[in-house]
């Protein structure tokens, strides 16, 4: 079972994904920001993680830049309600940029996708 | 237009040049009587009217950022111009760069704001005079992702250097590290192009390039690994050879050793000089402070008697030969040389004091030493090397603030 490591400050988010995507038959983590997400990934390398950007105490971008520089090769999905974070450069270091909405399917789509290439 | 912006790295240690390098990193080596060795990349910008640049320092790099602070506070910050030093930052890795194309990766957020069309990738440690335009001209010209400058060495010195292999058209086909059999120049035989470490990139490709190599568990340098992964890859990099309009080899140092550092500096004092520092079109600014003009006295015609002269020497502002003789030398700002003492074939460094009846020759004397009374330096190396620095040839390097206690 894959494992999915979640990055999203806000509660209602983290249950929605929480629901949805164990649903997917998937393993799911959460984390609350930044920091959190990098004591998650040097604990236990996730297969994945989706990550939300505005967060407090370390956002998205930063956190993005510092599993990059750990030559950690683990997919990265930023998933932000903000397109305008696509011409931050460090975003381009993300495997995928899906825009949040209430509706899944595209995250989820995306996910698969990237797991099938990570196995392949 | 094109935008390009400039970005500079400076944080090389250069352990080959130590002592020269124990409290400041190599682009802030003295060179030359009144410059440091940053000030001609620096200098090659402003005269190719590169105005957009960056200076990224690490390494002990405190008079790094005081000489650019004082000296290169030139430009316009009106007209959107500027020279600005970026300290290492530590915003995505904790450790110091890890090569050169990290040292840019860590830093790729300065060029987001005003994303430039091109960077061009420079390195603070080279002596050389090139106008960048030339590079980025041909680059465009050729319609490529990324441009390497390279010199054309002799084919017999191959087995030192990498080599770069282009085809007819200058387009990079692979390289060679150290090769016995390299590949040469087109229509010249007896030349083989080595990389100078200077690099113009198309902006959006060099980020997403420099994002892969920094997922890779590389050494993350643009020569050994960004560069070759894009040739591999089928990226568009081509080679600029760096030659005078005669189609000669232009001047290109690498200073990286005392022996180069000396061999560049002596050539300075000869009669005409492979790099011409007296060229207006073509001005190495620099960082003086304010200093009164250079003075020799005494001219006492008596038997024994002291007599203050230089010989084909560049002498720096301040500097006052006092009684002294001067040959073959570089004399840098406010150095004394007293009475009956003798300097030959050496570098006197900034508030050098070479007190009287002392000789020094083949001798590079680091900033504020004090040469003690009748003391010789560079006659009896075994001696030498009790208090300074030998190199294998045979040069006599003293610390900085050398004092006889």
């Amino acid at each position: 079972m894959a494992t999915l490591l979640i990055v999203d400050d806000e509660v209602n988010q983290r249950k929605l994904y929480q629901e949805e995507l164990s649903e997917e038959g998937y393993q799911i983590r959460l984390a609350r920001n930044g920091k959190e997400a990098l004591d998650s990934i040097s604990e236990n390398s996730p297969d994945l993680v989706v990550l939300d950007i505005r967060m407090p105490v370390m956002d998205g971008l930063e956190a993005l830049g510092k599993i990059i520089g750990k030559e950690r090769n683990i997919p990265v999905i930023i998933h932000s309600a903000y397109s305008s974070y696509k011409d931050d450069f460090i975003s381009w270091a993300a495997d995928d940029f899906v825009l949040k909405s209430s509706d899944l399917t595209e995250l989820k789509r995306k996910i698969r996708a990237l797991l099938e290439k990570k196995r392949a | 237009m094109k935008t390009v912006t400039s970005l500079i790295m400076a944080g090389g240690r250069g352990e080959r040049l130590y002592p020269l390098t124990r409290d400041r990193a190599k682009p802030a080596v003295p060179f030359g009587g009144i410059y440091r060795i940053i000030d001609f990349t620096l200098s090659n910008c402003i005269n190719s009217g590169m105005r957009h640049i960056y200076v990224l320092s690490q390494y002990k790099s405190l008079s790094l950022s005081r000489h650019i602070q004082l000296g290169w506070n030139i430009l316009s910050g009106t007209l959107g111009e500027y020279v600005t030093v970026v300290p290492a930052q530590q915003r995505i890795n904790e450790d110091w760069y890890k090569g050169t194309a990290d040292a840019i990766f860590q830093n790729i957020y300065l060029l987001q704001k005003q994303t430039p069309d091109m960077a061009l990738i420079l390195s603070g440690d080279h002596i050389y005079k090139m106008d960048y335009r030339e590079l980025i001209h041909f680059h465009m010209m050729k319609g490529a992702d990324v441009t390497v400058a390279a010199v054309e060495m002799d084919k017999n010195l191959s087995n030192q250097l990498g080599v770069i292999e282009v085809d007819a058209d200058f387009r990079i086909k692979g390289f060679q590290e150290k090769p016995d059999h390299p590949q040469t120049v087109p229509s010249k035989p007896d030349k083989i192009l080595a990389s100078m470490g200077v690099y113009v990139f198309n902006t959006e490709i060099m980020v997403k390039r420099l994002i892969e190599d920094a997922k890779r568990g590389t050494e993350h340098d643009f020569g050994k690994n960004v560069i070759p992964a894009m040739v591999e890859s089928g990226d568009r990099a081509f080679a600029f050879s760096f030659v005078d309009e005669r189609g000669e080899t232009s001047y290109w140092r690498d200073v990286g050793t005392v022996e180069a550092y000396f061999e560049a500096s002596m050539d300075l004092v000869s009669v005409c000089p492979l790099l011409n520092l007296y060229d207006a079109s073509w001005p190495i600014h620099t960082y003086h402070a304010p200093s009164p003009p250079a003075k020799t006295i005494l001219d006492e015609s008596s038997e024994g008697g002291r007599r203050g002269a230089a010989y084909e020497s560049l002498i720096a502002g301040g500097a006052i030969i006092s009684g002294g003789e001067v040959r073959r030398s570089i004399i840098s700002a406010n150095v004394r040389v007293d009475s009956h003492a003798r300097v030959e074939d050496s570098i006197l460094l900034d508030g050098v004091r070479v007190k009287e009846g002392a000789k020094i020759r083949k001798a590079i004397v680091d900033k504020y030493s004090e040469i003690p009374e009748g003391m010789t330096i560079g006659y009896d190396l075994k001696e030498d090397m009790k208090n300074f620095t030998v190199t294998e040839s045979g040069i006599v390097v003293v610390s900085k603030g050398f004092r006889l206690r």
